[in-house]
């Protein structure tokens, strides 16, 4: 007989096992999540389905979209994604300049330069951004000014944004705290050497979740360029499409699964960058 | 007696209304280790932050290194002395500052290169061997977030020396650190004494005052009410509030 007590395998400690008691139940959360969404994008599909039955003598039927028009003008709508794309990205890259000056700016002790900046963000925020882009198409040929379509949308689209976006950029640039500001100057550096190498990189940092946010509300926010009729984007071509063969239905729903398959990817991108950001280096 | 590193000439600050400091006068010698000693409030870190112009003092003149800087002054000129001024200081904070989007390395060798204009393979070469000074060598390439206190703050004097201040001004180095952390960064301070680093100290640690200081200054209420050696300071007071303070570090209490 064996006096000595076989050593089991370590018991776990009580922390530990909360810790994985915690972690099923949000496995089995998301899981259940996941299942739901399956139903629902189901339920979506069968309603457009075109199916017809009959129920204890009442006749039903799910809405029926032509197949045929789809498959026949996919490739036609789908050419647009690249003009949305193109058009969000300048528009972006526009938007981050202004709104890093307008940050700059409102942050400035220099009177006309904190003017200019809040001048600007108050008379973009104070008008409608479906106004501005028609300023920029309609209201600027009037007084002989006549920019390309594309380049038309990005300026309306990219003043819009910088204006909402400095306020982002404002808060990046506040969260560098003032021991950082301290140590810098301690060590003889400039303000503008400040700025570059020591505050504006850490602000730009605490930016870009928003500046994702901000990016992906573009892609959709493109879409009113469309009405203007002069950049051939995702939603001017379903809109052409459709009218002229009545089918609006059809294209409008092409359009929508375009854009939301695009921000669903958008938005794995952005969640991949922060959970990088949030990892290492900070 | 060659001329002194600093030198502070009726030195006085306001913070609006409020007298902070009222009228220094304080020297410091090349190679000398001053530690600077008085309650929370009586003006010590405006007086640091005042020698490399983080406060613009409102009186008095700053001497450091031969730059004559009189409080008040305007313009390019003054700018000028004023850079000039944080050239020949390095000052470590209390909160380290490290710079957290840099790596450890990457801290120690910007100053060199954006402030100097140094080029990188020197300025890596100094930092090195500044961050081997304070052993802070092995963890070159971590983050600042990955570091305890302790370090961070070695690293934060590595950064200072990088820069080769002829003088460094310390405000209290230790007094964010857990008890257990202290020490390493007092051992790297008495290094530099040491070495013959032109020092001054603020701090509330008074044994390393008494083993390290050649002088300590006393601060009350934005005057230097005492000075001299650490054994007479520590042992035989003068003034009444020196006395009340020491016993309040006595009972443990700042
Ligand atoms: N930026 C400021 N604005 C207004 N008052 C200030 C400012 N900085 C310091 N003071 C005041 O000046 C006085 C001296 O402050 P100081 O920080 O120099 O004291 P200290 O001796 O370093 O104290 P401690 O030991 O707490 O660090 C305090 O009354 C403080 O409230
Ligand atoms: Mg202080």
């Amino acid at each position: 007989m064996n006096l000595l007590p076989q050593k089991e395998s370590a018991p776990k400690s009580h922390v530990e096992l909360l810790y994985q008691a915690f972690q099923r139940k949000e496995r089995i959360f998301r899981m259940n999540v996941g299942i739901s969404w399956g139903v629902l994008l189901l339920i979506l599909v069968f309603l457009f389905s075109g199916q017809e039955w009959t129920l204890a003598g009442i006749p039903f039927k799910t809405i029926k979209v032509d197949s045929e028009f789809i498959r026949a003008n996919m490739v036609f709508i789908a050419g647009g994604i690249g003009e949305t794309i193109k058009i969000s990205i300048l528009s972006i890259m526009l938007a981050i300049f202004l709104a890093l000056m307008a940050a700059l700016g409102r942050l400035s002790r220099f009177p006309p330069f904190y003017a200019l900046s809040t001048f600007y963000v108050s008379l973009i925020r104070g008008t409608p951004l479906y106004l501005q882009i028609f300023f920029f198409f309609l209201a600027l040929p009037q007084l002989g000014i006549i920019l390309p379509g594309l380049w038309a949308g990005v300026l309306a689209l990219g003043l819009n944004y910088g204006a909402y976006m400095s306020e982002v950029f404002r808060a990046g640039i506040s969260s560098v705290g003032k021991g950082q500001r301290e140590a810098a100057i301690a060590l003889g550096m400039t303000n503008g050497q400040l700025m570059r190498r020591i505050v504006l990189p850490q602000a730009l940092r605490f930016a870009i979740p928003p500046m994702g946010n901000d990016f992906i509300a573009m892609t959709k926010d493109s879409a009113l360029v469309a009405a203007t009729g002069f950049v051939h984007e995702l939603m001017w071509r379903a809109v052409k499409v459709g009218r002229a063969q009545f089918h609006n239905l059809e294209a409008l729903i092409m359009a929508a699964i375009f854009y939301w398959v695009m921000t669903l990817f958008l938005t794995a991108i952005q969640s991949r960058i922060e959970a990088r950001l949030s990892k290492g280096d900070r | 007696m060659s001329a002194p590193i600093i030198k502070l000439t009726n030195l006085k600050k306001y913070f609006g209304r409020l007298e902070v400091l009222k009228g220094i006068d304080l020297e410091v010698q090349p190679r000398e280790v001053v530690c600077v000693i008085g309650r929370s409030g009586s003006g010590k870190s405006t007086m640091l932050r005042c020698i490399n112009f983080l406060e613009e003092p409102s009186e008095g003149t700053i001497e450091i290194h031969g730059l004559v800087i009189p409080a008040g002054g305007k313009g390019k000129e003054h700018q000028q002395l004023v850079h000039e001024a944080r050239l020949v200081t390095g000052m470590v904070f209390q909160e380290f500052n490290l710079f957290p989007h840099m790596s450890i390395l990457e801290n120690v060798m910007e100053a060199p290169i954006i402030v100097k204009g140094m080029d990188h393979a020197k300025a890596k070469e100094i930092a090195e061997m500044n961050l081997a000074r304070v052993g802070m060598l092995f963890k070159k390439d971590e983050y600042p977030l990955r570091i305890s206190g302790g370090q961070k703050q070695r690293v934060a004097i590595a950064r200072a020396l990088a820069m080769e201040p002829k003088v460094m001004l310390f405000d209290e180095p230790t007094s964010a650190l857990d008890p257990e952390l202290i020490g390493e960064v007092l051992e790297v301070m008495k290094g530099l004494a040491k070495e013959g680093t032109t020092m001054l100290v603020v701090t509330h640690e008074m044994e390393f005052a008494r083993e390290v200081a050649d002088r300590i200054v006393v601060m009350n209420e934005g005057e230097l009410i005492e000075q001299g050696k650490p054994e007479d300071i520590l042992n035989h007071p003068q003034h009444e509030q020196t006395q009340a303070l020491l016993d309040r570090y006595r009972t443990g209490k700042k």
